[in-house]
């Protein structure tokens, strides 16, 4: 447990706005994210909280009209010398980006495989075209690491699968094949938005599986961005709850599923169809995201928060410590605070999960 | 509510079969023999992957296919063979779909509260056009959206509301019966809760039976009474929600259900979900047959199947 954790990626109070006709969208609010090598860091949250445009940053690739007004993206990787290198992305223009980051040492794989694969060339050649591109691969050598890649993905047939176009394969095999394409020039960092999102539950898994395994295999680091809190458990060991731009809670994997403290995780939970037992109604978090077009002062979350005191209207809560690697920003972690406990349901739900993992084992 | 099971049943689907010719050698199968009942008031949840003929089953109900084979009765009368003008108009009103993205067939510089109002336009459901706007707002009431949204355009929705939008369209008819096509699947699983509980409560009110199509089981089992379970266009599987959940029979139901991760980490990182291939399964859809489980609990399959895969819970 000791063995030193190798940093690869340190997004530091990254503040992003958009320019729009209706005026300026403050879509990022100040985030933290950290992640080390060979482990796997879930952002979740609800549609439109900035998971997506966190990542863009990332590689480099947000719209013309965002503007970075705070922060650092610093990625560090080895030199094909060995020697270590820290770059602050933001910092870089896109071309430089192209030729060092984005395909080679960051690969994304997006939620519709059809925005990434071109549908009018073979799968074969867009496997190959990165290794061709990045590394000057000759042309024999990438198709036999092209067809290696489609086996590894589990696609059968590969040497067949080379010559398809994208549109004769089926949802769950493109995204297959998008992940071969990610892994096509052994990247240290996969970052996959939403990448089962569209598909099937039986495929979901298959792809969660896939995933899993060539992090195992190749320790790579993962950013896994979903909306589903079951996805997130089975794949992750670090998480980031976002809302409306901003971190509301991080932590270690069970820090935030059995020990959650922030309200809207806390709603999170308590939102998720539970397939064992005979409830008739589901909770949901009451109203929907607000606008950030017109900020207001205070905690984004008040609006739908039951548990919001008055302090929650006047100022936005800073980031809490409750262990060394678990925060969570909610004015209840304040001294100050009236003391406030999680939903009964909810503690009743989690003290049923401890039994259940406890019987797998654990000692919770 | 308690459904009513000695009632007459709403809708009754009997050996539907619907066939798809896509060129002179080929044609799809995409529903096979497909039979079960809707009672007045009652969800009935169907399930199945992508491709499964989940949606080819709806439009044929409503009547957007002609049905190869089978028969379709709606509030007791036929509706599968050539309708008369008025049998035509009580499916178009009486019967009403929602879609998985209800705007992206919509004219988007068409407002709201007129994209709601179309089934009254088109039937003539009002006296004037005070009654008319008395209606939308009604209706927009009841799906929990402002009357200030009537004069907005769909754009300036969000995806749960859209969906919101799309019930009010439905329910604007009274209908008996919804069709709601994957009507929760694009939207984020906090909004889907909203939309299901929305959904229920309406049922509660107006006593409108839905046809819950999805293609997972999570949120289904919210909201139905029934469910059935579709691959490849056959109906393997099906019985109350209960019966179901706590006892799945068919391999493809228990890889449809093992499928769902569940929000226990320590538990799902140890969890392999159980996959299922039909074609080295070796099981033949066509051989199947229908055989009582328990209560209104059946699955489809061969008697050495049911005796094998029925082993386990004896
Ligand atoms: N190019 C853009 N112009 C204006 N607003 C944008 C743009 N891209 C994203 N946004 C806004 O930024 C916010 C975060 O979006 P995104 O990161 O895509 O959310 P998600 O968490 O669903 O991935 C949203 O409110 C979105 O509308
Ligand atoms: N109009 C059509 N012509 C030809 N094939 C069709 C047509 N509609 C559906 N299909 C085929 O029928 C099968 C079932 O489709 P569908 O009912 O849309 O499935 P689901 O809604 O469960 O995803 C699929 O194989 C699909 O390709
Ligand atoms: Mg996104
Ligand atoms: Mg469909």
């Amino acid at each position: 447990m000791s063995e030193e954790r190798e940093q690869i990626l340190k997004i530091q109070d990254l503040d992003i706005s958009f320019q729009t006709t209706a005026g300026t969208v403050h879509a990022i609010r100040g985030v933290n994210i950290d992640l080390y090598k060979g482990e796997t860091v879930a952002i979740v949250g609800e549609s439109g909280s900035g998971k997506s445009v966190t990542m863009k940053a990332v590689m480099g690739i947000l719209a013309s009209n965002a503007t970075v007004t705070n922060g650092t993206v610093e990625f560090s990787y080895h030199h094909a010398d060995g020697s270590p290198e820290t770059v602050n992305i933001l910092e870089k223009d896109k071309k430089w980006i192209r030729r060092h980051i984005n395909g080679k040492r960051i690969a994304m794989v997006f939620q519709d495989p059809m925005t990434s694969l071109d549908p009018t060339m073979t799968i074969g050649k867009q496997i190959m075209e990165g290794m061709i591109w990045h590394f000057k691969t000759p042309k024999k050598e990438a198709w036999d690491k092209a067809v290696q890649l489609l086996k590894e993905v589990g696609i059968e047939d590969a040497e067949k699968r080379m010559k398809n176009y994208p549109h004769q394969l089926s949802g769950g095999m493109r995204q297959r094949v998008v992940i071969a394409i990610a892994l096509s020039c052994n990247p240290d960092l996969l970052i996959c938005d939403e990448p089962t999102t569209a598909l099937d539950v039986t495929i979901q898994a298959k792809i969660i599986e896939l995933i899993k395994r060539v992090q195992k295999e190749r320790g790579i680091s993962v950013i896994y961005i979903t909306h589903d809190l079951g996805v997130v458990a089975k794949v992750a060991d670090y998480v980031n709850v976002m809302y409306a731009g901003k971190i509301v809670e991080k932590g270690k994997i069970n820090e935030i599923f059995y020990e959650p403290k922030h309200p809207y995780t806390w709603g999170l939970l308590s939102a998720m169809p539970n397939l064992d037992t005979d409830d008739e109604r589901l909770y949901t978090i009451p109203g929907s995201p607000p606008n950030l077009l017109n900020e207001k002062p205070g905690d984004a979350f008040a609006p739908r928060n039951k548990y919001a005191l008055e302090i929650d209207e006047k100022a936005d809560p800073p980031m809490f410590q409750i262990s060394d690697t678990h925060y969570a920003a909610t004015w209840l972690l304040d001294p100050r605070a009236p003391k406030a406990e999680m939903p009964a349901e909810l503690k009743t739900r989690i003290e049923k999960m401890k039994k259940e993992a406890n019987e797998h084992g654990s000692r919770l | 509510m308690a459904v009513d099971y000695s009632a007459k049943p709403l809708l009754t689907v009997d050996g539907l079969k619907q066939y798809f010719k896509v060129s002179k050698s080929f044609t799809v199968h995409a529903v096979e023999n497909v039979s079960f009942k809707i009672y007045p008031g009652e969800t009935y949840g169907l399930v199945g992957e992508s491709g499964s003929g989940k949606s080819t089953i709806g439009r044929s109900i409503i009547r957007l296919y002609d049905p190869t084979a089978g028969k379709i009765q709606f509030d007791g009368t036929e509706i599968s063979g050539k309708l008369s003008t008025h049998d035509n108009h009580i499916l178009r009103t009486q019967m009403q779909m929602i879609f998985q993205d209800p705007m992206a067939s919509l004219n988007p510089r068409k407002k709201i509260g007129d994209i709601i109002g179309e089934g009254l336009d088109i039937h003539h459901a009002y006296m004037n056009r005070a009654e008319r706007a008395e209606k939308i707002q009604d209706i927009l009431a009841k799906v929990g959206l402002a009357p200030e949204h009537a004069s907005r355009y769909p754009h300036q929705f969000s995806g749960g509301q859209r969906q919101r939008v799309g019930i009010a369209r439905a329910l604007i008819m009274n209908p008996k019966l919804i069709i709601a096509d994957e009507c929760i699947s694009a939207l984020d699983v906090s909004i889907q809760a909203q939309v299901v509980n929305l959904m229920k409560d309406i049922q509660q009110e107006t006593g409108t039976a839905y046809l819950f199509i999805a293609h997972d089981l999570s949120m289904v089992k919210y909201i139905s009474d029934r469910i059935g379970v579709l691959h490849l266009g056959h109906l393997l599987e099906t019985g109350t929600t209960e019966e179901i959940f706590s006892n799945p029979i068919h391999p493809y139901t228990r890889s449809l259900l093992s499928a769902i991760p569940a929000p226990n980490p320590i538990v799902e990182k140890q969890r392999v979900a159980e996959s299922y291939d039909y074609k080295t399964s070796g099981i033949d859809y066509n051989q199947g047959t229908d055989h009582l489980v328990s209560g209104s609990h059946y699955v489809k399959c061969t008697d050495e199947e049911f005796a094998k895969w029925t082993k386990r819970v004896i």
